[in-house]
């Protein structure tokens, strides 16, 4: 071949300018955020992967009801799960929706890196701003003082536990344990009767540290300081936890064989009847239901057994309905607006909870599930209140948590670098259920060793 | 990323009118003897050894080779319970076709199903494109300067490709020149797909040994540059065309990493992506029956084209 | 994208005719061939594999979470990575996951290969059988291997090893168990090809070796000690080397089997890598994810090395 190269780089780059566009077009996306006749459209959190039609119905339904009240708003619901590793990724790329939940823990994390919208004008527009309960409305703001999102699904730990399996193993379902000692001996009492996992424990994907601290949390101890300036891991409480975990599974084996589980794969595992007893939120019958179609008259759910002393609560948490940082200002004041109408007003004005109830209603959803409240008490229960005939989940099998939540003290996550914390203690949790002769002492001291390195980091 | 390679497909025979390049030694006629001889044969104690190695091998490869994927498949219509209370019977105690039935609507394995078609079409053609084009030009065409080119694209096989995990899906975020993001977008998965050096150098050598005569011939008469291609070049490329195709196929296929990162969005993941997802929160027999669809493709494929797969595997690796 | 060779011009576009448009547009025509020819190529390979390749490196001296500016580190973020106790044990379980892939996994498509390169009926069966398993899509052989793995006494492979009155076995459960089972998944899925390897190699072993060894009365276990085996030394190399390679960069079994778990006794080397860059759930850290990925690139980029020098060597 003989051309000139100067000729060659002539026909180059028209070629790249003829196709260049054609590129363009082919990948080229169409999401506008509003299109010409002057609409604004919001993508939104709206079903878990693997969750049934009925929920997808609801939520679509709630969305067609939004853009009546809202005729310039066009909302479209997608699946979405919070989830530790895919949230980032989604970040980074731009694929989150306009609005979603995430963790209490991650909001300000997320705020500082200006990765999720200062929303505190739309927020401060709603009636009810000013009635937040105040340590909730702090899971929503930054730490300078603005707020980011609407806090929502706020939930005390509970201990959800298998009906069927405990009269199998000869157990009172209406009388569940109130101790540690108890949750042993009936745990012990389930695996030597039935074959299932007594009692099992979250240990993966942060979720082993989230409830080893709750564990901590209902023995007494606490993970971190206050101000969250000093890890405080290695403490008596979580190593009593500890040892509890390494007795259950290694002398009383009574936790089954398995042992890697996080929040999905254990509610799959209780709804199956393989799991007497494990903690999680209290909200968590949602999911059993709508994704793991649990049968009802085998669940129950429990007040945390708490340790005595002054300092033991249960661990509290929530989600924040948070607006992605790249929405536009009109999307930001839709997704604001549609929190409001989806999710939060219903926890504060009755008719709303009875509008939300009779859509649920429709799509044959659970309702009645036990929050706790967004607001102060007395708002909660005019809502507990307007909700009762609509009540289709089993609060009488719920009542040991419903009538021992409120006398005890919620305690917050731990207030800094919480999911990387958890990360360092799931390695402990896994340490101690999967081998026999794990040093307890020696693990919470490095654990809290890497955990100051964290925090001292941030 | 398996813990032995998957082996380098062999370089397809050019036609036959080609002057095939031998090297020394490598004459054998693949009917050679083995390593027993026919006396090795007649000896009675031998030939029962032989019977029984061969025999139990047989066996032990229907066990263990076989074994996992017909187990998925009865237990894929075994009701759960059965398969939790007796994972080993050989018959379930009923048959629950139900499960495909609930795998294939309920859980919308349909969708992702028609993604990894989709998937495995686009990267397949883009794959070809690229492969067939740039083997053209580096070995008919050969401009200035193809020589460092190609030193350019077989260098990219040290860089191991998950390596260039985190920059390509940077990249895939915000492409040079044009700006769009191509994650979430099949295109996404597609055009990375191209990028072989593999299949660049396969094809290359494959035209590297046409017969020169035929090319020399077709120009004397006046043939241009894409003539050449179509009317000789591509015609008598069926047999790398079809390596390049079998295997680019099936890699879309099972490729894992790649579309995790760049297929957010679970409305557009591949079955591979999606599944391990749906593990987490999927009944069990349901969850065996979408693995059984997912398997179905490749193993029909493999049936099919099987001897592109087992007629052996290094010489393209070794030769030229 | 080049199409067939299309008319010259678009009707109707311009007012010279058509012959003269030709004689104009002929060298540009001739140019024009390669550079279409070359477009996708460099294209793609521009765009998805160079830019990538240039930019891991770069990166490599950045702090950036794509949101904020990027901003220039130096050798920041490999000091970040060489000071992580986790890389100490990645890199210990990378080395523990090649050796017993070494160990378990690299004799056994030899011994297949062998025995079945002597098979007179039906080899074309037990080829068929043996690759069987590598074109099980991996996220379905591992799904699948994690179902036979439960720990449980009732597991399927507990099961079976209850009928000789072994086990139960914790499988994935315990820190000592759970890379040998990575590693019995990873073999069983790839073994098939490498048994190809072998019996393309085999074929060609002359058979006047063999008969040569026969005349010294060789029985079939020394000719394969010292007339097979021999032969397929440089195939072996090869295999070896490209299991290395493969091995070291282990994924997706640690990923999707045990998440790394239990205690970290499953992190590999790229596993890290990933962790880095997409677990954080705050944003990734792409510096210390291309770092390390360098540092890995430049081990594999020597191991290659070796293997290009082998197998020209091999060839010749």
């Amino acid at each position: 071949m003989s051309h000139h190269p100067r000729r060659r780089a002539l026909a180059l780059a028209s070629v790249v300018a003829l196709t260049g566009p054609l590129l363009l077009a082919a990948c080229g996306s169409s999401d506008d955020d509003s299109d010409k006749s002057g609409k604004v459209t919001i993508t939104v959190e709206g079903w878990r992967p693997g969750d049934e039609q009925g929920t997808i119905d609801a939520v679509k339904k709630q969305a067609a009801a939004f853009m009546k009240e809202h005729p310039d708003v066009v909302v479209k619901p997608m699946e979405w799960e919070w989830n530790a590793e895919t949230f980032a990724t989604q970040l980074a790329g731009g694929q989150l929706p306009t609005t979603f939940r995430v963790p209490f823990t991650d909001t300000k994390g997320l705020a500082e890196r200006k990765q999720i919208a200062d929303v505190t004008e739309y927020v401060d527009a709603l009636p009810y701003a000013q009635d937040f309960n105040p340590s909730v409305l702090a899971a929503a703001q930054g730490t300078d003082g603005k707020v980011y999102g609407l806090p929502t699904d706020v939930y005390g730990v509970g201990l959800h536990y298998n009906r069927k399996l405990f009269q199998q193993a000869g157990l009172d379902p209406d009388k569940p344990p109130t101790t540690w000692d108890e949750v042993r001996a009936d745990a012990k009492a389930i695996a030597d009767k039935t074959g299932a996992a007594g009692y099992v424990q979250m240990t993966t994907n942060n979720t082993g540290g989230w409830m080893l601290t709750t564990l901590t949390y209902a023995l007494g101890g606490r993970m971190e300081s206050d101000d969250g300036a000093e890890a405080t891991i290695d403490n008596a409480a979580t190593k009593h936890g500890l040892e509890l975990l390494h007795s259950m599974r290694w002398d009383d084996h009574s936790m089954g064989s398995n042992t890697s589980f996080e929040w999905a794969p254990i509610n799959e595992a209780f709804a199956a009847g393989k799991i007497g007893m494990y903690m999680s939120g209290s909200d968590v019958y949602n999911a059993l239901v709508t994704t793991n179609q649990v049968d009802p008259s085998s669940y129950g759910l429990a007040a945390l057994p708490l340790a005595d002393g002054g300092s033991v609560g249960i661990l509290g948490g929530g989600s924040v309905a948070a607006v992605n940082a790249k929405a536009s200002a009109a999307q930001q004041k839709a997704a604001v607006a549609w929190n409001d109408f989806y999710r939060e007003r219903k926890n504060y004005d009755p008719e709303a909870a009875v509008a939300d109830a009779e859509v649920l209603k429709a799509s044959n959803q659970p309702i009645g599930t036990p929050t706790l409240p967004v607001f102060d008490e007395a708002t909660w229960q005019k809502v507990q209140d307007a909700l009762k005939p609509y009540v289709n989940v089993p609060r009488d099998q719920m009542t040991s948590f419903t009538d021992g939540v409120f006398q005890q003290t919620l305690i917050p996550e731990p207030a800094s670098q919480t999911q990387a914390v958890y990360g360092v203690l799931d390695a402990v949790v896994q340490k101690v259920l999967t081998d026999e002769h794990a040093d307890i002492d020696g693990l919470l001291a490095d654990a809290d060793k890497k955990a100051q390195q964290l925090l001292d980091a941030s | 990323m398996s813990a032995v390679p998957v082996p380098v497909p062999q370089e397809p025979a050019a036609p036959a009118s080609a002057p095939v390049r031998r090297r020394r030694g490598r004459t054998a006629e693949p009917e050679s003897r083995g390593i027993s001889s026919a006396y090795d044969r007649r000896v009675p104690g031998a030939r029962v050894v032989r019977a029984l190695v061969s025999g139990g091998l047989l066996v032990l490869l229907v066990v263990v080779a076989l074994g996992p994927i017909l187990w998925l498949a009865k237990s894929a219509v075994t009701p759960t319970q059965d398969t939790l209370r007796d994972p080993i019977a050989l018959w379930p105690h009923g048959i629950d076709w139900a499960n495909l039935r609930t795998a294939w609507v309920d859980i919308d394995l349909e969708r992702y199903f028609a993604n990894t078609v989709v998937i495995a079409i686009g990267s397949w053609a883009v794959q070809m494109l690229v492969a067939v084009t740039g083997g053209y030009v580096l070995s008919v065409l050969r401009p200035p300067g193809s020589r460092l080119l190609y030193g350019l694209v077989l260098g990219t096989m040290f860089v191991p490709a998950v390596v260039l995990l985190v920059p390509l899906y940077l990249t895939a975020l915000d492409v040079p020149l044009l700006h769009v993001s191509l994650v979430n977008t099949y295109w996404g998965a597609f055009l990375p797909a191209g990028a072989s050096a593999f299949n660049v150098a396969i094809v290359k050598r494959f035209f590297d040994n046409l017969p020169r005569e035929i090319i020399d011939a077709a120009r004397v008469d006046g043939c241009g540059d894409f003539r050449l291609f179509f009317s000789i070049v591509l015609p008598m490329s069926k047999p790398v065309l079809g390596v390049v195709s079998v295997f680019a196929v099936l890699a879309a296929w099972k490729d894992f990493i790649w579309p995790l990162v760049v297929l957010p969005d679970p409305a557009k993941q591949p079955l591979s992506v999606r599944l391990p997802r749906l593990a987490n929160v999927t009944e069990l027999d349901v969850l065996l029956a979408a693995l059984l669809i997912s398997c179905i493709v490749p193993i029909a494929f493999f049936l099919v084209f099987q001897r592109m797969f087992l007629r052996g595997g290094l010489e393209g690796a070794v030769k030229g | 994208m080049p199409g067939r060779p299309s008319s010259d011009g678009r009707p109707g576009t311009l007012p010279i005719r058509k012959a003269t448009m030709t004689a104009l547009l002929a060298p540009l025509r001739r140019a024009a061939a390669p550079v279409l020819f070359l477009l996708p190529m460099l294209l793609v390979f521009g765009l998805f594999s160079w830019w990538p390749i240039v930019r891991s490196v770069v990166m490599s001296l950045q702090q950036t979470n794509l949101v904020t500016a990027p901003e220039f580190v130096g050798l920041d973020n490999f000091r970040a990575v060489l000071q992580d106790p986790l890389l100490a044990t990645a890199v210990q379980n990378t080395v523990w996951f090649a050796l017993l892939a070494l160990v378990i996994g690299y004799p056994v498509p030899l011994v297949l290969a062998v025995i079945m390169s002597d098979v007179r009926r039906a080899r074309g069966l037990y080829t068929l059988l043996a690759y069987l398993p590598v074109v099980i899509p991996p996220a379905v052989a591992v799904l699948l291997w994690r179902i036979f793995y439960d720990a449980e006494p009732t597991g399927l492979f507990n099961t079976v090893l209850g009928w000789v009155g072994l086990g139960p076995v914790p499988w994935l459960e315990d820190r000592s168990w759970a890379m040998p089972s990575l590693v019995l998944e990873a073999t069983w899925a790839a073994a098939g090809g490498t048994v190809i390897i072998y019996l393309a190699a085999l074929v060609s072993v002359p058979p006047e070796l063999y008969d040569a060894a026969e005349v010294d009365g060789a029985g079939v276990l020394r000719k394969i000690w010292h007339v097979t085996l021999p032969h397929l030394r440089g195939v072996m190399l090869i295999t070896l080397i490209l299991q290395i390679i493969g091995t070291a960069q282990v994924f997706l079994e640690p990923y999707l089997f045990t998440d790394g778990g239990p205690d970290n006794a499953t992190l590999t080397v790229l596993l890290l890598v990933y962790n880095y860059a997409f677990q954080n759930t705050t944003g990734g850290d792409y510096g210390k994810a291309t770092a390390l990925s360098l540092m890995l690139a430049a081990f594999l980029a020597c191991l290659s090395l070796v293997y290009f020098r082998v197998t020209r060597r091999w060839a010749s």
